[in-house]
C-alpha cells in the first residue's frame, strides 16, 4: 500500500477503502497544512483550513477525476478554501484595526530551544527567510511556495492557481527578485560557504 | 537591460526545468558570455536552497484527532443521510402505492360493487408485508453484528494463521443460509419479502406495484454497491443481494474480505478478487508485523501500537512457574513521555510497563564473581494494594573497564528521507552523533550509511581516532528524498560484513522515523536478512526519532530480530543518555538469551502477576530450550521485574475451578519464598548457563525498604495508572509522587527529577477534560454539539 500512487489511493478511496483515505491523510497533512499556513500567515486558520480540505476530500470525493494529478487537485483545493478564509478574515471586523500592510503576522515559528545555540544563526536567517515570504504579494507567494516548497511543476501550478503559464513564469520570477532583494544577507553568505 | 530583465525571467523558468529546447539555448549561450546573470543564476540556486530548507511545520496532534474526528462524523451523517434518502423513497413509494390501491378500491367498488374482499385483501397483504419488512430490516442489522463478530474473532492478531477465515464462498453461503432463516422466521418467503405484493399482481394488480417496488430495490441495491470496495466482484460472481451487500457496505469489511481471500483454498477463478496478488502480499506482512487490532471506527493516527493485554493473576498451585525474557529497552517511557510534554496522556497500549521500570538505572551491587551479573531480589508491601506484596528481582551487568571492551564495528543506517527534515529527527540525530563521536575510543571504527531516494555510503569504516574526519560526514548529512530501506539495510550489513572483527561488536545502527519502506520483496525477507546477519555475529540496534507516523510496534520488533535494542529518542537529553551514557549497555552485549523463570512456594504464595513483559512471556518449556531466542544484556545495564504478590492465607479467589477428582496436589511445607532461576549464554556461546537463587520467606521486608525498590515500585505505579489498568488497586498519583521524591536519590542525570515532574503533569491531565469541550458554556446542559444547525456555516 506503502509504495501506491496517490492516483490509484483516490481510485480505491472512491471505491470505498477507508485505508486508502488514511494513506492519503498521511502523505498530504503536512505540505497541506504548510501550504495553508504559508499562504494565511497564521496557525489558526492554517488549521481550519487543512481540516475543511480533507472534509472536502471525504464529502467530495467523487469531484476528483483522474484527468489531473491527484496533488494539483488536492492543491487546489486548499488554495480554494485558504482563499476563502483570506476573504472572511478581510471581511471580519478586526480588520478594521489591523491594516493588512502591517505585517502584524502571528508567530507560528515555534522557538526553538531543543537544539544547541550554535543553531541560533541559522535560526535567525530562517525566520528572516519567512518573515520576506510573508512579505511577498500573496499570489506571487503562492507560486513561488508551490515551485519551492512543494515542488510543483509550472503546469501543476498553471492548474491549482487557475491562470495562464505565462503568468507563472512571472510569478516566480518576480517573487525571486523580490526575495533577492530583501534577503541579501543569504545569498552573500552562500556565496562566502 | 530589458533585455537582461527578460534573460533572468528566463533563466529563472529555465532553473526550474519548464524552458523549451530553444529557450535554454538561449539561457545557455547568454549565461557564457554575462558575467551578471551568471552571478544571477547563482543567487536563484541559493534562494531556492534555503527555501527547501525551511522546516516544515508539524501538525499539533491535537489537530490531527479533531480532524479525524470531524472525519468521522461527516461520514456518520452521509450515512445517516443516506438511509434518509432510502427511507424517503420508500415513504414515497408506499404512499404512490396506497394511492393507486385507493383509486383501484374505488374503481372496482364502481365497478363490480363488491367492495369488502378488496380492501380486505389489500390490507392484509399490506400489513402482512410491512409487519414483514420491518423484522426483515431489524433481523439485518442483527447480521450486521454477526458479521461484525466475525470480523473480531477472525481479525484477531495472531489467530490468523491458526483459524483461517472461511472461504469467501462458505462466508458468503454463511451469510446467505442466516438471511434465509431470518426471512423464515419472518414468515414470508425471500421472494415475496422483496418484492411485497407481487402475489396481488396475478391478480389484477396494475404494474406500477412492481415498477415502484422494484426501484426501491434497485436503490437499495445500488447503494450497498457503489460503496463496497468489491462491487466489481460482486457483479462479476454472483450478484449478491442486499444481505451481502449490506455486509460489503457496513462493516469495515474491506479487511475481512480481504483477508478471506488470501487466506481460502482456490475456488472458482470469477469469485476472485480483482487484484488477488497484492492482498496477498499484504496478509503475508501481516504475519511478520501484526497489525494493531482493526478498531471500528476509522482511527487515522497511524502511529502503530500493539494492543497490550495484561498479565493477570496466576494461582500458583496451577501454574508455580513463571518464564520470561529480559528487556531492556526503554522506548515506552521516551514515548510515554513525549505524549505528557505535548500535554496528553499516552494511547494506553503504548506504556509498556517493564520498558518504563528499566529506563531508570538502580544502584544494584556489582556481580562477583565469574558470572556477568548479579540477581537481587527484594520483597516488601504491595504499595497499591495492602493485602498484597511485591517482589522485585534486578539484574545488574557487570561494568567493563575500557581495556575489557571488545573492538567494535559500528555502522549507521541513517533515514535521511525528506520526513526526517523536521528538527527533532536528522538535526538531534546530528547533534546525538557528534556528542557520540566525541567519546569514541580510537580503536573503534564507525561507517555511516544513508537512505533515501537511494542508498548511500557516507562515511567508510573510519577508526575513532580520526574524529575530524567522522565529524565533516556528519554535517554533510542532510534530509531529502523518499525512503527506501531496503537497499540501504542491504549496503550497510556488507559494510559490517567487510570490516567483520572477530570477537568484536559488529552492529548496525538504524536511526529512523519509522516509515520503513522496504525494497526487498518483502518485510519477511528482511526479518530473514535480519536473522541472518545476526547468526553471522552482526547485531541490529533501532533509534527511533519523530512524531506522527511513528511505527513502534515494527521497530521494536526489528531490533528484537536482531538481537538489538531499541531507542525512542525525542530530544537531546535523551540522545545524550542513549548515546553516551548507556554506550557501554548499547554496544558491548555481555550475555545474550537471558531468561527468567521464578518457581513460587504454594505454601508461602497463592497467587502472582508478573508486572509488564506481556510480550516477552515464554512457555515454561522454553526456559531450558537453548534454540529459543531472548534479550540481551549490555555491560553495566540494569533490567528489573517486579511480581506482584497474593499471600498464601490470603482469602482472594483466583480462578474458580473444581477440585481435580483423580489427583492430588501435595504441598511440600517449607520456608522457601521463591526459587529465581536464570539462564543466560555468553555473547559467543551456544550453550546457556544457569544460575538459581532461593529466595527465604525471612528475606521479605517489612520496613527499610531500598530506594531501589521504592522508586521502581513508584515508576511501576505510575505505569498501572497511565494504562489505568484493571490491576491499578488504590494506585493514585500522590503515592507514586511521595514515593519517586522520598527514593529520588543522588540522581546526578536528573532522570529522577524529570519522572517527578512528568508525573506531576500526567496527574494534572487527569482533571476530566470537561472544561475543554467545545462549545462548553459553562454549564452542563449548555453543551451545544457541532452539528447542531446553529453552527450551520459559522466558524468552528
Amino acid at each position: 500500500m506503502e509504495h501506491r500512487q496517490d492516483e490509484e489511493l483516490i481510485a480505491d478511496y472512491q471505491t470505498g477503502n477507508e485505508e486508502a483515505l488514511k494513506m492519503l491523510f498521511e502523505r498530504y497533512k503536512k505540505p497541506i497544512f504548510n501550504f495553508a499556513l504559508r499562504m494565511l500567515g497564521n496557525r489558526a486558520d492554517a488549521e481550519d483550513v487543512t481540516s475543511e480540505v480533507f472534509i472536502t476530500l471525504v464529502t467530495k470525493k467523487d469531484a476528483y477525476k483522474p484527468t489531473a494529478k491527484f496533488s494539483t487537485w488536492i492543491f487546489t483545493v486548499t488554495r480554494n478554501a485558504s482563499i476563502s478564509k483570506l476573504r472572511k478574515r478581510k471581511k471580519s471586523f478586526t480588520m478594521w484595526f489591523q491594516k493588512e500592510d502591517s505585517k502584524d503576522y502571528e508567530q507560528w515559528e515555534v522557538p526553538d530551544n531543543r537544539l544547541p545555540s550554535d543553531n541560533i544563526v541559522k535560526n535567525e536567517t530562517k525566520s528572516q527567510l519567512s518573515r520576506a515570504i510573508s512579505n511577498l504579494p500573496p499570489e506571487q507567494r503562492e507560486a513561488i511556495i508551490l515551485r519551492e516548497y512543494h515542488q510543483m511543476s509550472y503546469d501543476q501550478i498553471k492548474e491549482i492557481m487557475n491562470c495562464s503559464l505565462d503568468k507563472v513564469k512571472i510569478l516566480i520570477y518576480r517573487a525571486r527578485e523580490q526575495l533577492r532583494n530583501e534577503l541579501p544577507s543569504i545569498i552573500s553568505e552562500e556565496d562566502n560557504a | 537591460m530589458r533585455d537582461h530583465e527578460q534573460i533572468k525571467q528566463l533563466i529563472s523558468v529555465y532553473f526550474d526545468g519548464a524552458a523549451t529546447p530553444e529557450e535554454e539555448r538561449i539561457v545557455l549561450a547568454h549565461l557564457k558570455d554575462c558575467e551578471s546573470c551568471r552571478k544571477y543564476w547563482q543567487e536563484v540556486k541559493s534562494i531556492s536552497s534555503s527555501l527547501k530548507e525551511l522546516p516544515q511545520e508539524d501538525l499539533s496532534p491535537d489537530l490531527e484527532q479533531k480532524i479525524n474526528k470531524k472525519i468521522r462524523a461527516v461520514q456518520d451523517r452521509e450515512e445517516q443521510k443516506m438511509k434518509k434518502k432510502s427511507y424517503v423513497g420508500l415513504g414515497v413509494g408506499a404512499g404512490v402505492v396506497s394511492f393507486i390501491v385507493c383509486l383501484l378500491v374505488i374503481q372496482t367498488h364502481v365497478k363490480t360493487g363488491i367492495q369488502g374482499k378488496w380492501r380486505m385483501a389489500a390490507d392484509d397483504i399490506g400489513t402482512e408485508y410491512a409487519a414483514a419488512r420491518q423484522q426483515i430490516e431489524l433481523a439485518k442489522q442483527n447480521l450486521q453484528y454477526e458479521t461484525y463478530y466475525l470480523e473480531a474473532n477472525y481479525g484477531q492478531k495472531g489467530e490468523m494463521k491458526a483459524q483461517p477465515l472461511p472461504a469467501p464462498g462458505e462466508h458468503q453461503g454463511y451469510v446467505d443460509r442466516r438471511m434465509k432463516e431470518i426471512y423464515a422466521r419472518a414468515g414470508v418467503d425471500k421472494k415475496s419479502a422483496t418484492h411485497g405484493p407481487r402475489t396481488l399482481k396475478k391478480d389484477s394488480e396494475p404494474q406500477s406495484f412492481m415498477q415502484i417496488f422494484g426501484a426501491g430495490e434497485k436503490l437499495e441495491d445500488g447503494r450497498s454497491g457503489s460503496k463496497s470496495a468489491l462491487y466489481a466482484y460482486n457483479a462479476k460472481g454472483h450478484r449478491t443481494r442486499s444481505a451481502g451487500g449490506y455486509q460489503v457496505e457496513k462493516g469495515a469489511s474491506y479487511d475481512v474480505l480481504h483477508d478471506d481471500f488470501s487466506t481460502a483454498p482456490a475456488i472458482e477463478p470469477s469469485k476472485r478478487p480483482v487484484d488477488r496478488l497484492k492482498l496477498r502480499e499484504i496478509s503475508v506482512s501481516e504475519e511478520i508485523w501484526p497489525l494493531p487490532p482493526r478498531r471500528r471506527e476509522g482511527d487515522f493516527n497511524t502511529e502503530a501500537y500493539d494492543r497490550i493485554y495484561e498479565n493477570g493473576f496466576k494461582v500458583v498451585l496451577d501454574n508455580p512457574l513463571s518464564t520470561f525474557s529480559i528487556d531492556v529497552d526503554t522506548a515506552s517511557y521516551s514515548n510515554v513521555r513525549r505524549f505528557l510534554n505535548q500535554g496528553q496522556l499516552p494511547p494506553e497500549d503504548a506504556v509498556r510497563i517493564e520498558e518504563m521500570v528499566n529506563y531508570f538505572v538502580y544502584d544494584y551491587p556489582q556481580p562477583r564473581g565469574r558470572d556477568p551479573f548479579s540477581i537481587n531480589t527484594e520483597i516488601a508491601a504491595c504499595p497499591w494494594n495492602q493485602n498484597h506484596q511485591l517482589a522485585l528481582i534486578g539484574l545488574q551487568g557487570k561494568q567493563l573497564a575500557a581495556n575489557e571492551i571488545a573492538p567494535s564495528n559500528l555502522v549507521f543506517l541513517i533515514d535521511v528521507s525528506g520526513s526526517m527534515n523536521d528538527r527533532n529527527k536528522l538535526p538531534l540525530l546530528k547533534s546525538a552523533f557528534r556528542m557520540f563521536v566525541n567519546q569514541l575510543h580510537a580503536n573503534e571504527r564507525v561507517s555511516i550509511v544513508t537512505y533515501a531516494g537511494s542508498a548511500g555510503l557516507v562515511l567508510d569504516s573510519t577508526r575513532g581516532a580520526n574524529k575530524g574526519a567522522i565529524f565533516s560526514a556528519i554535517d554533510r548529512l542532510h534530509a531529502g528524498g523518499s525512503t527506501a530501506g531496503g537497499q540501504g539495510i542491504q549496503l550497510a550489513y556488507d559494510v559490517a560484513q567487510r570490516n567483520f572483527i572477530p570477537n568484536g561488536n559488529n552492529r548496525v545502527i538504524l536511526a529512523t522515523d519509522g516509515d520503513f519502506n522496504v525494497g526487498m520483496s518483502s518485510d519477511a525477507d528482511m526479518v530473514r536478512l535480519i536473522e541472518e546477519k545476526r547468526n553471522a555475529g552482526i547485531f541490529l540496534s533501532v533509534l527511533g526519532f519523530g512524531t506522527g507516523n511513528y511505527k513502534d510496534a515494527k521497530m521494536e520488533k526489528i531490533a528484537d530480530k536482531g538481537n538489538g535494542n531499541y531507542y525512542y529518542i525525542d530530544s537531546e537529553n535523551e540522545a545524550r543518555k542513549v548515546l553516551v551514557h548507556e554506550l557501554g549497555s548499547l554496544l558491548f552485549t555481555i550475555a545474550k538469551d537471558v531468561k527468567l523463570q521464578i518457581e513460587f512456594n504454594p505454601s508461602q504464595v497463592k497467587a502472582y502477576r508478573l508486572i509488564g513483559y506481556e510480550n516477552r512471556v515464554m512457555a515454561k518449556e522454553d526456559f531450558n530450550n537453548d534454540t529459543k531466542d531472548a534479550g540481551e544484556l549490555g555491560a553495566g545495564h540494569t533490567v528489573t521485574a517486579l511480581y506482584e504478590i497474593v499471600p498464601a492465607g490470603s482469602p482472594e479467589q483466583y480462578g474458580d475451578i473444581d477440585a481435580l477428582k483423580y489427583q492430588k496436589q501435595v504441598v511440600r511445607r517449607s520456608n522457601d519464598f521463591m526459587t529465581v532461576k536464570l539462564r543466560y549464554k555468553q555473547p559467543k556461546g551456544h550453550r546457556s548457563q544457569l544460575i538459581s537463587e532461593t529466595i527465604d520467606r525471612r528475606d521479605i521486608r517489612t520496613r527499610n525498604v531500598s530506594e531501589n525498590f521504592n522508586f521502581a515500585t513508584s515508576v511501576a505505579e505510575f505505569g498501572l495508572l497511565l494504562r489505568d489498568s484493571q490491576f491499578k488497586g488504590n494506585a493514585n498519583y500522590d503515592n507514586v509522587l511521595n514515593r519517586a521524591r522520598y527514593s529520588r536519590g543522588r540522581d546526578s542525570w536528573g532522570y529522577r527529577t524529570e519522572f517527578i515532574n512528568l508525573v506531576e503533569k500526567a496527574k494534572s491531565l487527569q482533571i476530566p477534560q470537561y472544561y475543554n469541550k467545545p462549545y462548553y458554556k459553562g454549564r452542563d446542559d449548555n453543551y451545544i454539539p457541532r452539528t447542531h444547525p446553529m453552527f450551520k456555516g459559522h466558524r468552528e
